[in-house]
């Protein structure tokens, strides 16, 4: 590289670090003031008098009036509850601010009168925004250089609803929300068990996001728990959004059309990939978790391939395989077969493409590259189109491109056959990430099937072969257990034996202490004596 | 990281030099050579006969693919001094590159077979690339290879798929026609125990209606129709003889070639009164040295069912069908008598003795093979027995016109 953009490289960088380290080191929490009317001032002016800053002043006592405010945010809040349970006790027990004055006056409220889940003392500034913004409701006492905070969260949000891109006929019909809490009760409620830790942390200097990163104790390997804790830390950026943003920023591998990151939007997923040891990390605000480390064998496992019988689950999973190869190669294997290696298909089944591509103008590439791109923008239009007018996307696409293109002598069917099918195995691998990598490689195999024919295709499989055994996941290597190759581990890749005969769990990605996961002989059989048998007694 | 790239680089560039050869070629741009016919003119040069396959005509009322009326294939024909001059001469009436890879038929003229032999024009097929050797090889029987090449026919609209379609049916049905490949008759012309064969095809009725798409256009017979016809018997590379019917199938049960047939057996003076057909079979041919002189004995085994009866038998007697199976086995053994005496006649081992005797008994086949095909193997004393066996009689056991003969 030349030593000028090196040196710019270098400088930016190291100007960006210096600055986020500087800020991050000098600041110190501002404490909170005893005087009431002081501190809601300050509120006021941090959150610039915003409308949704709610500040209720109570004011209450059988000897003396005593001062104390409720602060919340409007529609954070379950306003029921805080009415209830935090309002209402406040006004009618007289005497409750009086004991608030006593010594450790405030522990003794909230334990006999606040009714709400969790309090707990706040001190400084930073603590009350974070509490306050994330929709816990703040009490302020005057006098009191102590607020509280009592968990109130609530307000509108979606519901549980079905899942809408992990889809399965058999199984649980739950997706996760936008809600961090309501998906961590989800796993739980799949998971019975202590073992199952979660650790929450904010992410995003403007949105402090939560974040929670969720594991099974004793199964998830401690080193990449780890790894994942300190990625997450390492993050330092204004929002997170979604969790795309925490999965783009703690990837090992950037450069490869492959994600190296598990999303699922299925508790039971999320459920099976812990028990197999792995981590899932939640953000809320988006309903897809992130697992690691992934696998590339894991983005063909449907999530019903555990609950349908192994002989029907290998076989369906076979045909994920086999479609995905289809959607890799399609186009390039015919443009490779046509313009190449004309001798390799039946007589009969040459004429024909060959009467097809006799009144079509262009080279096969070129054709084949313009029903792609063309299947490619019909597809990019279909998922952003309002769904009034989606419609018309299938009437365009079919009428115009199918019949007419064909008609018009332009491509010729056995083309639009191709990429037809190409399509349509696109969709049946059950992960949507990996499908889009499928598709964008896909167009690099047709380029390379054009100057090189099957060779070239060959040659691109040999490199993604490399790029792949490349990879890693979190210190895991993406092919195992293919390469490396584990053959304990091999029963759940292309085929899925029997629940009964997978003992233990993957090698490499949970913890080595605790391999097994099911007990010996699990084998099921029909009874050894049956009632209608006469006992053997002698 | 530079290292890396650099490999990548390297290994990126020579893989595009060590690609071998080879290039693209669009579709339109070829001329799909489905058979190919050799003959030779007044002048003793080569005549080719390329029959390209017009895909728009044979796939018909396809969409966007011109459909419409037209014969399914165009001839082409040049001449020339060698084979691969042929196809050369040939760019100048051809748009499109002539393209060899599916080729499946070449058609040799009796003359050329005759009096030139085939052993010089070969070498151009096996050495070409493009050419399978796995085509199969037909002489033309009666007629010019170029009429057996232009001649359109109906059902199977190219006419090479008709040939080999023909002669593949005829073989597996009525076992009477080995097929063979060029690869086959290359590896039996250089082969000194063996002799090829190579099966006929022949051209008959109005000759002159044969390229006519009229001729495929007809409910009846076609004018002109293309009918297999006898295999061809090679000398040192020269057609010396053909065989047809009983003799060609003798030949057949001798080089195992047989994979199902029909055997027609007499029946207390009745002929033919039992069909039998054989369903599967195996020929043993061994080779053995008796005080000096070599012998031959053929062993084939035969399993079949019985076709059809025409005269009252009960096929419930085992007496009955034991003698039904001796019947059988004579006539089979008959049959390949006949065709060993053919072939001891025309002094050509085209039943592979030689072979045989290669195998047994390298050592004595180096002192025999100098002078097999014109003094040894005309006097080979050769052992036939043939072991028949009826594995099933069908859906009936007795007939009835063992009924019909009650009756009366």
């Amino acid at each position: 590289m030349p030593p000028f953009f090196k040196y710019k490289k270098q400088k930016v960088h190291t100007d960006q670090s210096k600055d986020t380290q500087d800020s991050a080191n000098h600041h110190v929490p501002e404490p909170i003031e005893s005087s009431l009317s002081a501190n809601l001032d300050s509120i006021k002016q941090k959150t610039g008098h915003s409308s949704d800053i709610i500040v209720r002043t109570i004011i209450t006592g059988n000897t003396s009036l005593h001062k104390a405010s409720v602060v919340y945010v409007a529609g954070l809040v379950d306003t029921q509850a805080i009415n209830e349970f935090l309002i209402e006790p406040l006004q009618t027990n007289h005497d409750l601010l009086e004991k608030l004055y006593q010594q450790d006056g405030l522990d003794k409220v909230t334990k006999e009168f606040i009714t709400l889940g969790s309090v707990h003392p706040v001190t400084n500034w930073d603590e009350l925004f974070l509490s306050l913004m994330s929709g816990d409701t703040i009490i302020l006492i005057d006098g009191s250089n102590k607020a509280w905070s009592a968990s109130s969260k609530g307000g509108e949000r979606r519901s549980i609803q079905e899942p809408s891109t992990q889809v399965s006929v058999r199984g649980s019909k739950e997706s996760f929300t936008e809600s961090i809490g309501t998906n961590i009760a989800m796993v739980r409620r799949i998971i019975n068990n202590p073992d199952l830790w979660i650790e929450t942390m904010k992410i995003g200097k403007v949105t402090r996001t939560d974040v929670s990163i969720m594991y099974i104790n004793g199964i998830a390997k401690t080193e990449v728990v780890d790894e994942v804790r300190k990625r997450l830390k390492r993050i330092n950026i204004d929002s997170i959004l979604e969790s795309g943003y925490i999965e783009q920023l703690i990837e090992d591998q950037t450069i490869t059309p492959f994600p190296t990151i598990f999303t699922t939007e299925r508790p039971d997923i999320t459920a099976g990939n812990l028990l197999e040891g792995r981590v899932a990390i939640f953000v809320n605000g988006s309903p897809d978790a992130l697992l690691a480390p992934a696998l590339f064998i894991g983005f063909f496992q449907a999530v019903e391939d555990y609950y349908s019988r192994y002989d029907i689950a290998t076989a369906t999973r076979f045909i994920r395989v086999l479609a995905f190869f289809i959607s890799l190669i399609g186009p390039a294997a015919y443009i490779a077969i046509t313009t190449f290696h004309q001798e390799m298909i039946p007589t009969q089944l040459l004429i024909i493409v060959a009467a097809q591509r006799d009144s079509v103008p262009f080279p096969a590439f070129v054709e084949a590259i313009i029903m792609e791109i063309a299947f490619e923008i019909l597809r990019e239009a279909g998922i952003r189109m309002p769904k009034v007018i989606g419609s018309t996307i299938s009437i365009v696409g079919a009428l115009v491109i199918g019949q007419g293109a064909i008609q018009a002598g332009i491509v010729s069917p056995a083309t639009v056959i191709v990429v037809a099918i190409t399509a349509i195995a696109n969709f049946a691998t059950p992960s949507y990430t990996v499908a889009i990598s499928a598709r964008l490689i896909r167009f690099l195999f047709m380029i390379i099937a054009a100057v090189f024919g099957f060779y070239g295709i060959i040659l691109g499989f040999i490199m993604l072969l490399v790029h792949l055994v490349s990879l890693r996941s979190f210190g895991v290597p993406y092919m195992t257990p293919l390469a490396p190759f584990i053959p304990k581990n091999l029963g759940d890749t292309i085929i899925r034996t029997p629940l009964w005969a997978e003992k233990i769990r993957p090698r490499l990605i949970s913890s080595t202490d605790n391999p097994v996961r099911a007990g010996e002989d699990q084998k099921p059989a029909p009874p050894q004596k049956r009632g209608m048998k006469k006992k053997n007694t002698r | 990281m530079k290292r890396k790239w650099f490999f990548l680089f390297l290994i990126l560039t020579s893989t595009s030099l060590i690609s071998g050869c080879w290039n693209a070629r669009e579709l339109p741009d070829l001329a799909i050579v489905s058979a190919l016919g050799i003959d030779k003119n007044e002048d003793g040069k080569y005549v080719g006969t390329f029959q390209i396959i017009n895909p728009s005509y044979v796939t018909g009322g396809l969409q966007g693919g011109g459909g419409g009326q037209g014969p399914p294939v165009t001839v082409y024909s040049s001449t020339g001094d060698n084979i691969y001059e042929l196809t050369r001469r040939l760019s100048t009436k051809s748009s499109r590159t002539l393209y060899y890879a599916h080729t499946n038929l070449l058609v040799i003229s009796e003359d050329l077979a005759k009096k030139d032999g085939i052993t010089n024009i070969l070498d151009a097929f096996e050495r070409d690339y493009e050419f399978r050797t796995t085509a199969m090889i037909v002489i033309a029987h009666r007629s010019k290879a170029e009429d057996i090449i232009k001649t359109l026919t109906p059902l199977d609209k190219v006419s090479a798929v008709k040939v080999i379609k023909t002669l593949k049916n005829a073989e597996s049905l009525l076992g009477e026609e080995p097929t063979v490949t060029l690869q086959e008759v290359i590896r039996y012309l250089v082969s000194p125990g063996k002799e090829p064969l190579i099966s006929g095809i022949t051209l008959i009725g109005k000759k002159k209606n044969a390229n006519k798409v009229a001729n495929t256009q007809e409910s009846s017979t076609p004018q002109a129709r293309l009918e297999s016809d006898g295999i061809a018997v090679f000398k040192d590379g020269k057609l010396v003889d053909w065989l047809h019917g009983k003799t060609a199938r003798g030949t057949a049960w001798v080089l195992n070639r047989i994979k199902s047939t029909i055997v027609n057996i007499s029946w207390e003076r009745e002929k033919p009164a039992i069909e039998y057909t054989v369903m599967r079979q195996k020929t043993k041919v061994s080779a053995h040295t008796k005080k000096g002189q070599p012998q031959i004995s053929i062993h084939i085994h035969a399993e079949g069912d019985i076709g059809e009866v025409s005269v009252p038998v009960n096929l419930n007697d085992p007496h009955v069908l034991r003698k039904i199976e001796i019947e059988v086995a004579k006539t089979i053994k008959k049959d390949v008598n006949d065709a060993i005496h053919r072939a001891q006649e025309n002094k050509t081992d085209i039943l592979g003795f030689g072979e045989a005797f290669h195998r047994s008994d390298p050592k004595e086949w180096n002192k025999l093979k100098t002078n097999w095909n014109d003094v040894t193997f005309p006097k080979l004393e050769v052992n036939v027995t043939v072991e028949a066996f009826v594995r099933r009689s069908g859906l009936r056991n007795k007939s009835y016109l063992s009924e019909l003969k009650n009756k009366r």
